[in-house]
């Protein structure tokens, strides 16, 4: 164990690696900084470069954006009042009017501090959590492992979400796109037409591209709207003082605390974890009553808590395969692109790619940190590059992207197919999120549930007499039938 | 938005009857004991169906309290038809002049779609980034990029 562990450092010290960290964390910042472009889409954009990369540069690079992008988010909340990521949203209530009363620099100063501490944080959690939950996991067999991935979907699906039916629809559409080409158990044909392209099915890479970019640029090309806002001004003194810091930890810790939870939890996600964050240590401050009119406190809560979140959210990817938010079931996608199958299994086959994933978080917090603090003016200037600039470049870099995955024109056909499925979605209400997690993990869910039913010969009772799988199938049909139901009871309580 | 929803559930329903349809011409191949290819599209197409009936039903009695705008202007509208056959010809041009030759024009036409007018940002925007993609993907991480019949 420990020669893994010195190993998977040895090999994220290699240049490249750190190479590869570096750029995902400016690519990260650029993408967090930029108001319209998530961590998602810059995620899926950088995809189509980790084809060709090891599979420990493709997570350094990914990493390094997916904790730089957190961080980088809270810039246009502080400057612009328009959070870079949906999990910047309650740093922009303190934030901005910090800025407006001419503190930017201080705010910026204090929101890249307390996402470090809170990456750490999550990080910390994620290496003492993740190899006890992944050894009680590896006891999992075909229907525990089917069980939880059908709880994963139905909290995705049902929880969070404005309108839980269409939450539950959005998923079971993606579910359905996934039966498109070969049966995993028989290799019998489906829905394939005849093209020879779909029986492989339809691979998540273009769906997910169409899914987060194409929506946007319609919005943005099409429609003419606005999704990348200016800012002009410029800002100073971004480094923050010891002692001021030091007055943040307790504020820092709870919102970290809070973070690593509800990111642990699948469906919940960022948004949630920020606005939790606020509010309790709202509650629990000295100057409570300062929230809002431009309190330190109230952008360190959230802003440790958003990169907390992150190191929450790999523990259920890791250990059990399930993504707790959008953006780690994209690094999903891109472990499974290399041939890795994140689940308890993967602490057993490969626990040296493990350990370098820990490393390989710690260190794109810490090149966050640091470049963080060294380039913050240049990513004010960032947020002045018009969206007539960016949105022809993410077209280009989205076609690219698609044909790279296997040469060939017909997955940008299916990245725009998505992509007018997903503007049309988001017009009527339909959250994409759910499909997009259903689409990465539906094969799992039929081959879980087939293969049980094989060691069964066909007995249904398998997924009552085995405990674990039974108790985590009540959760998933209260989570799926709950939603649906509790507002009928609440509505019927309330005439009576 | 009470009737986009009711649009939409209709519009659901079809699609889990023509799913319906499709699944019932799914060969019958099938070990022993095992459930047929054919299980998991007929449990989506029942969880489908009544879950857009259920979100038929919910807006017909008691209507949404959702925030959505499902609107398409008639400019937006064209907007979106007109890119959409725009990158497909950009697409098929691909085939023929290669990416580094066609890329730039592209990039300089959607830009100028895109609000741009200054003529110095549309030529080293256009021929700078295709340039920088070119050599990213291609010469650096090997990624290949589309080849044309004359380049």
């Amino acid at each position: 164990m420990d020669g893994a562990l010195l190993a998977a450092l040895f090999d994220i010290l290699q240049p490249y690696n750190i190479l590869a960290s570096v750029v995902g964390v400016l690519f990260g910042l650029f993408i967090g900084s930029t108001p319209g472009l998530t961590i998602s889409l810059g995620m899926v954009l950088l995809l189509p470069i980790t084809f060709k990369l090891e599979a420990v540069t493709s997570i350094c690079l990914l990493l390094g954006l997916y904790a730089s992008g957190m961080a980088g988010g809270s810039l246009s909340a502080i400057l612009l009042n328009i959070p870079g990521t949906p999990s910047a949203s309650a740093t922009a209530i303190d934030g901005h009017v910090m800025a407006q009363k001419g503190r930017a620099g201080e705010a910026m100063g204090v929101a890249v501090s307390a996402s470090f501490f809170g990456g750490i944080f999550g990080l910390t959690c994620l290496v003492l959590a993740a190899p006890i939950i992944a050894k009680f996991a590896l006891n999992f067999g075909a229907p525990e492992l089917f069980a939880i991935v059908l709880l994963g979907l139905t909290l995705i699906c049902s929880f969070g979400q404005e309108s839980v039916v269409k939450g539950l629809i959005s998923g079971v559409i993606g579910l359905i796109i996934m039966t498109v080409g070969l049966d995993p158990m028989m290799g019998t044909p489906r829905f394939t037409f005849g093209e020879v392209e779909l029986q492989a099915g339809i691979s998540f890479l273009p769906a997910m591209i169409g899914l987060f970019a194409i929506p946007q640029i319609l919005v943005g090309i099409a429609g003419k709207i606005p999704v990348i806002p200016k800012y002009q001004e410029d800002v100073s003194g971004v480094l923050p003082k010891i002692k001021d810091l030091l007055k943040l930890v307790k504020t820092m810790l709870l919102g970290s605390v809070i973070g690593t939870g509800i990111g642990a939890i699948p469906g919940a996600g960022g948004p949630i974890a920020v606005f939790l964050s606020y509010d309790y240590s709202k509650k629990i401050s000295k100057h409570g009553h300062r929230y809002g009119k431009g309190e330190p406190e109230g952008v360190a809560a959230p802003e440790s808590s958003n990169n907390a979140v992150a190191g929450g959210a790999l523990i259920p990817m890791l250990t059990l395969g399930i993504p707790g938010d959008p953006i780690t079931a994209i690094l999903l996608g891109a472990l499974m692109i290399h041939g890795l199958i994140p689940g308890p299994l993967l602490f057993q086959q490969s626990p040296q790619f493990v350990y370098s994933v820990f490393w390989a978080f710690l260190v794109a917090n810490l090149m966050t940190l640091i470049i963080a603090f060294s380039t913050i003016k240049i990513w004010v200037r960032v947020l002045k590059v018009p969206q007539r600039v960016l949105l022809p470049l993410i077209v280009i870099l989205c076609i690219v992207g698609t044909y790279a995955l296997r040469n060939t024109f017909f997955d940008t056909g299916i990245m725009f197919g998505f992509g007018l499925l997903g503007y049309f979605m988001k017009k009527c209400g339909f959250p994409i999120v759910p499909m997009l997690l259903a689409i990465i993990l539906g094969p799992n869910l039929e081959e879980h549930l087939r293969m049980s039913l094989i060691i069964s010969q066909g007995d249904y009772s398998i997924f009552i007499t085995h405990p674990i799988c039974l108790a985590l199938i009540i959760v998933s049909i209260v989570s799926f039938i709950g939603p649906l139901v509790w507002p009928l009871i609440r509505k019927y309580r309330g005439n009576t | 938005m009470k009737r986009a929803n009711i649009v939409a559930s209709l519009l659901l329903i079809a699609l889990a009857c023509f799913y319906a349809y499709l699944t019932s011409r799914l060969p019958d191949r099938n070990l022993p004991n095992t459930l047929g290819s054919d299980f998991m599209p007929w449990l989506l197409t029942t969880v489908l169906f009544l879950l857009s009936f259920w979100l038929l039903l919910q807006n017909c009695v008691q209507g949404t309290t959702e925030n959505f705008n499902p609107d398409i202007s008639i400019k937006e509208g064209l907007g979106i038809v007109f890119l959409t056959v725009f990158i497909y010809l950009y697409v098929k041009a691909i085939q023929f002049f290669g990416f580094i030759l066609i890329t730039p024009l592209f990039l300089a036409v959607l830009m100028w779609i895109s609000g741009s007018r200054k003529w110095k940002e549309i030529v080293f925007v256009s021929i700078g980034s295709s340039f920088c993609i070119y050599l990213f993907f291609q010469k650096i991480f090997r990624v290949i990029l589309p080849d044309g019949t004359i380049f």
